[in-house]
């Protein structure tokens, strides 16, 4: 027998406690020897080793697997694994029957499935041996539960299938993997090609070490931590045992890799301690590491560290949304940018590069949505517990209140889809017609004869800036003088130095505002991904093409763009003259944004007012207004097909007002029968003049007091409305 | 000019279709006169292709041509009359549209009128103002183009001006403004802003005062009622309400077309922003008292 071979499984976790590569591909190599070892063996031998998993296939036997005749009394175990001594007239220990008798059955297989199984027997092996070695209780029994499947599965010649209270991958969305690779996009976007690789190749090597990690077993982790913690580490880690850990030694089991089954939770579980434990070893072996890579290690791998740290932990972080768009940095895209990049065709393929921008995108994002259906699915999704508490993201509290008032007034009832559509079709329908409205049209929307030069090609917005490191076409650098020209005749009181060094800079980037291929106005900006913000610097249009519409729809532009980056708030030093714009743009004076993030980051200007905008993921501002727009006319229309139900329209009394002058008296009040229209709606004089509250024994009193509140109710908002003269009492 | 009394856009709305109406059988007429006339022009030319193969002029044809020049004259003119009838119409409808956002913005207290329709509504009024089409070697009249008003001229009640008025700190501006009465016993004009309607109205004594030119001057036929290049003017800085000191550095060519001028402006390096183009209506003659219309940019840039 040959169960004192040594457990390469045990060998691996013990080596793996720490991450070391090198151990680890010892056992993997020496497990896939011993299989291609056992591979090659003659067909009889493979049969005999099959039979001690194998059940006898005589009738009514319920023997599991051969057992050699005498017990095995510690045999000399030559390292070409003849130990077979047995013969398949050999008796079996425990049942008699003779060994052919445990194999009859797999005769016919073919190779390849009796390599399987024979692969499956020595991840068998390998997991009984270093059940022994394990001391945690928990980690043993996983153990345990995959040895009996495995030899369930080569018993019953099946391929094991792991169910139960598990579950089954991937266990979170997103995965680790899709959350780091949003985190470098989200905060390294905005770097230089060179600075983007080397933050890309961290990531990289992040996720490669939570690949191979060896977590600790919850015994083993510090007691600290609270119950639910505890319960909820114990899931974590058995379901990475069994899906991640022991599959990666045990080939036949299947395998998932650690960071795109697992999500936020394993990581915040994990991280602090990995990271600590990943710093520890970097400096441990700092000596042997050539001088390129101890930078990289020592010096930028601890602040990627920190820095995702931060949006592991957390809550509303963008990396976790699960609709995480952003594009990739400008010079992997080199399309919504006019930064060019010469030297892109030279650049390897990285993954990233896949990702093409069409200048349609923007029509990928739902605008508000208008289809009430849709609405409420989406509130019940929200009212949902456990999903309610993945969706921190603004956008969902922002459908959720709007929703939950909706819900108050129509207990429920919805509009339905067709008359919505039809609605919509009516709509678009009248802006073909002529009336006075569009005639004399002044209230169109502030920015809606830009919209409409935009879309004859009129007018172009880009997204401009410098390099250092890139050749930057001539378009853009004349582009970018002409904007320096636009800012400093138009911001007088900035110094014109000031100007050029800053829309020169390359860290800042201005949108620009073209007619006839020359800028007549832009926003300088500059992005802090990593602090979650856009300082607003310069924003001007030329004199003599203001106030038309243009300075909105570059704001508008601006905020698309944002939302596309993944960055939700714009900060700005407003002067006097500016406070009345950002206004209207959106900014307040308040400032929500916590003070730590953009303190020290963001310019400060004296007799300056700091103003802040938040952006909203769900919204496409340069499409805002013609939303709104939309559904206001819809809700006009759906209040005027209302009315049209309600059958007729009573002028009002008027006997009140023409009396109350009167010296004589006049009325005071009125019976209520005779108020027009009153008698219709069912009521009828209380049957006792007497007792004016109707009796309930009446028959009709639950109709009547239906009616009762209703023209309570109507009374009341009349009243509320405050400027109808209203009947007292 | 025409003015009319309108209450309700319905009103206008309807004024305006009864135009068109008449609009629209004019120019049938027009036609018809058009093709009419043609035949007769072809004969006259006829008439000379034949006088010349015969070398001579024989007193039959002296006589044939004069008797087609006179119908063709006398029908010349009927298509003429009928051309400025159908012109009028085009100005009626004009005036009752301007009327009509002039009562909207009048009615429209709780709603007033953004800015930049306003400057929309200034740029299409005067693209849409009346081209002076005279008879021949008529002069044209006083506020066609940058011909002045008489010197006793007073301007009605909804008309543009030019206004000079105190600005809020120290300084005085041209501004645009609208008539809103004239008093004849003190000789002052009562203007609103065109921008702030809600602000205080202005009582300026006429020389404050200067009508804008109520018609436009074709460049081909009255090239004398347009400003020279080189002239120095007042012109309303685009997208602005003001008027500021200008120089004319390219005329209008098709009488749709505007003044291409250099306003005077500290600002710029050479002292004179880049060309910018101003409509014949807002461009007029030079009240030059002091030297004014240098705070030019301070007004316009806060207005982004």
């Amino acid at each position: 027998m040959e169960m004192s071979e040594k457990s390469e499984a045990g060998a691996a976790s013990e080596g793996a406690s720490k991450p070391i590569e090198i151990s680890r591909q010892i056992s993997l190599q020496r497990i896939q020897q011993r299989k291609q070892q056992l591979k090659n063996w003659q067909r009889n031998k493979k049969l005999l080793k099959l039979a001690i998993y194998s059940a006898c296939q005589e009738e009514d036997c319920k023997c599991g697997g051969w057992k050699t005749p005498t017990p095995p009394q510690k045999p000399p175990n030559p390292p070409d694994g003849s130990v077979s001594l047995a013969n398949f007239t050999d008796p079996c220990r425990s049942c008699t029957h003779v060994l052919e008798s445990h194999v009859r059955h797999l005769e016919n297989l073919p190779e390849d499935e009796i390599n399987r199984l024979l692969s499956m027997v020595v991840d068998v092996e390998n997991i009984f041996m270093s059940m022994p070695r394990e001391e945690d209780p928990d980690t043993k029994r996983v153990y345990c539960y995959l040895f009996k499947l495995l030899r369930k599965c080569i018993a019953g010649m099946t391929r094991p299938v792991i169910e139960g209270p598990l579950g089954q991958p991937p266990f979170e969305r997103p995965s680790i993997a899709k959350a780091v690779t949003n985190f470098v996009l989200y905060k390294f976007g905005h770097l230089m090609p060179r600075e983007w690789q080397t933050m890309h190749d961290l990531a990289k090597m992040f996720l490669h070490c939570l690949n191979h990690w060896y977590f600790e077993s919850p015994s083993v982790r510090k007691t600290d931590a609270t119950y639910e913690e505890m319960s909820e580490y114990k899931v974590l880690y058995t379901r990475w045992l069994v899906f991640c850990h022991v599959p990666a030694f045990c080939d036949s089991l299947p395998h998932h890799e650690t960071t795109l089954v697992f999500g936020r939770s394993l990581l915040r579980a994990v991280y602090r301690s990995v990271c600590r434990q990943l710093m520890d070893k970097c400096q441990s072996e700092r000596d042997r590491m050539p001088p390129e890579k101890k930078i990289l290690v020592l010096t930028h791998f601890p602040r990627f560290l920190s820095l995702l740290e931060e949006d592991v932990y957390t809550q509303d972080s963008p990396i976790w949304d699960p609709d995480f768009k952003q594009l990739p940095p400008s010079h992997l895209q080199g399309i919504t940018d006019t930064v060019k990049v010469s030297s892109q065709s030279t650049r390897k393929p990285g993954e990233f590069e896949k990702v093409t921008v069409t200048p349609n995108e923007k029509e990928s994002f739902t605008t508000v949505n208008l289809s009430p259906g849709f609405g409420k699915k989406h509130l019940r999704t929200d009212g949902n517990a456990a999903s309610a508490s993945e969706k921190k993201e603004p956008s969902g509290e922002v459908v959720q209140q709007s929703e939950a008032k909706r819900r108050k007034i129509e207990e429920g009832e919805d509009v339905p889809e067709s008359v919505v559509a039809d609605i919509i079709a009516v709509i678009s329908e009248s802006k073909k017609m002529v009336g006075p409205e569009d005639i004399f049209a002044e209230n169109a929307a502030r920015d809606e004869a830009a919209k409409q030069e935009e879309r004859r090609g009129e007018i172009e917005f880009h997204v401009v800036g410098n390099s250092l490191t890139q050749t930057v076409s001539k378009r853009t650098m004349m582009w970018l003088i002409g904007l320096q020209n636009v800012f400093s005749h138009q911001l007088p009181r900035m110094p014109r130095e000031y100007i050029t060094r800053l829309v020169f800079d390359p860290k800042h980037k201005t949108l620009a505002l073209i007619k006839d291929n020359r800028p007549i106005g832009g926003i300088c900006f500059r992005m802090f991904p990593t602090q979650g913000f856009t300082e607003i610097v310069f924003c001007a249009v030329i004199s003599n093409e203001q106030v038309k519409g243009y300075g909105t729809h570059l704001m508008n532009h601006l905020k698309d763009y944002h939302v596309r980056q993944n960055i939700f708030h714009f900060l700005t030093f407003a002067d006097d003259f500016a406070i009345g714009y950002f206004k209207k743009q959106g900014f307040s004076k308040e400032i929500t944004l916590s003070r730590s993030h953009y303190f020290g980051f963001i310019k400060d200007y004296e007799a300056a007012t700091l103003m802040h905008c938040e952006l909203q993921a769900n919204i496409v501002y340069t499409e805002f207004t013609a939303v709104i727009r939309k559904q206001k006319e819809i809700v006009r229309k759906l209040v005027e097909r209302r009315q049209k139900v309600v059958q007729k329209v009573h002028p009002g009394l008027t006997c009140f007002k023409e009396q109350s002058g009167n010296a004589n008296g006049g009325w005071n009040k009125i019976p209520i029968e005779s108020i027009p229209g009153i008698k219709k709606t069912g009521w009828q004089p209380p049957a006792s003049s007497l007792s004016p509250t109707p009796s309930t024994s009446d028959s009709k009193s639950a109709d009547n007091e239906g009616l009762m509140s209703a023209l309570k109710s109507i009374l009341n908002q009349a009243r509320n409305q405050g400027i109808i003269y209203c009947i007292q009492g | 000019m025409f003015h009319l009394n309108m209450t309700t856009a319905d009103s206008a709305a309807a004024l305006v279709e009864e135009r068109l109406k008449e609009l629209y059988h004019l120019i049938h007429q027009i036609q018809e006169e058009r093709v009419k006339n043609e035949h007769k022009l072809n004969n006259i030319s006829r008439a000379h292709e034949k006088i010349n193969q015969e070398d001579k002029m024989s007193p039959y044809y002296q006589q044939k041509l004069r008797n087609l020049y006179t119908t063709a004259v006398s029908d010349g003119e009927v298509e003429e009359e009928l051309i400025r009838k159908a012109l009028t119409k085009i100005y009626e409808i004009q005036s009752i549209r301007n009327e009509r956002s002039i009562q909207s913005r009048h009615t429209g207290i709780s709603e007033t009128i953004r800015i930049g329709a306003l400057m929309k509504m200034l740029q299409s009024s005067a693209l849409t103002l009346p081209i002076w089409v005279g008879q021949p070697g008529e002069k044209p009249p006083p506020l066609c183009g940058a011909i002045p008003a008489d010197p006793n001229y007073i301007a009605k009640v909804g008309d543009m001006v030019a206004a000079l008025v105190r600005g809020p700190e120290e300084g005085e501006n041209w501004i645009l403004a609208e008539v809103v009465s004239y008093n004849a016993a003190t000789g002052k004009y009562e203007v609103d802003d065109i921008y702030e309607q809600q602000k205080d109205r202005h009582q300026l004594s006429k020389r404050r005062v200067v009508p804008l030119p109520l018609m436009r001057a074709s460049p081909e036929s009255d090239p004398q009622a347009l400003f020279p290049k080189g002239s120095v003017v007042m012109a309303l800085y685009p997208q602005t309400t003001c008027f500021y000191k200008a120089i004319v550095n390219q005329l209008p060519v098709p009488p749709s077309d505007e003044y291409e001028v250099l306003f005077e402006d500290p600002s710029y390096a050479e002292g004179y922003s880049p060309p910018l183009n101003v409509a014949q209506r807002y461009v007029i003659s030079i009240r030059d008292r002091k030297s004014k219309g240098t705070q030019s940019t301070s007004a316009t840039t806060s207005q982004l």
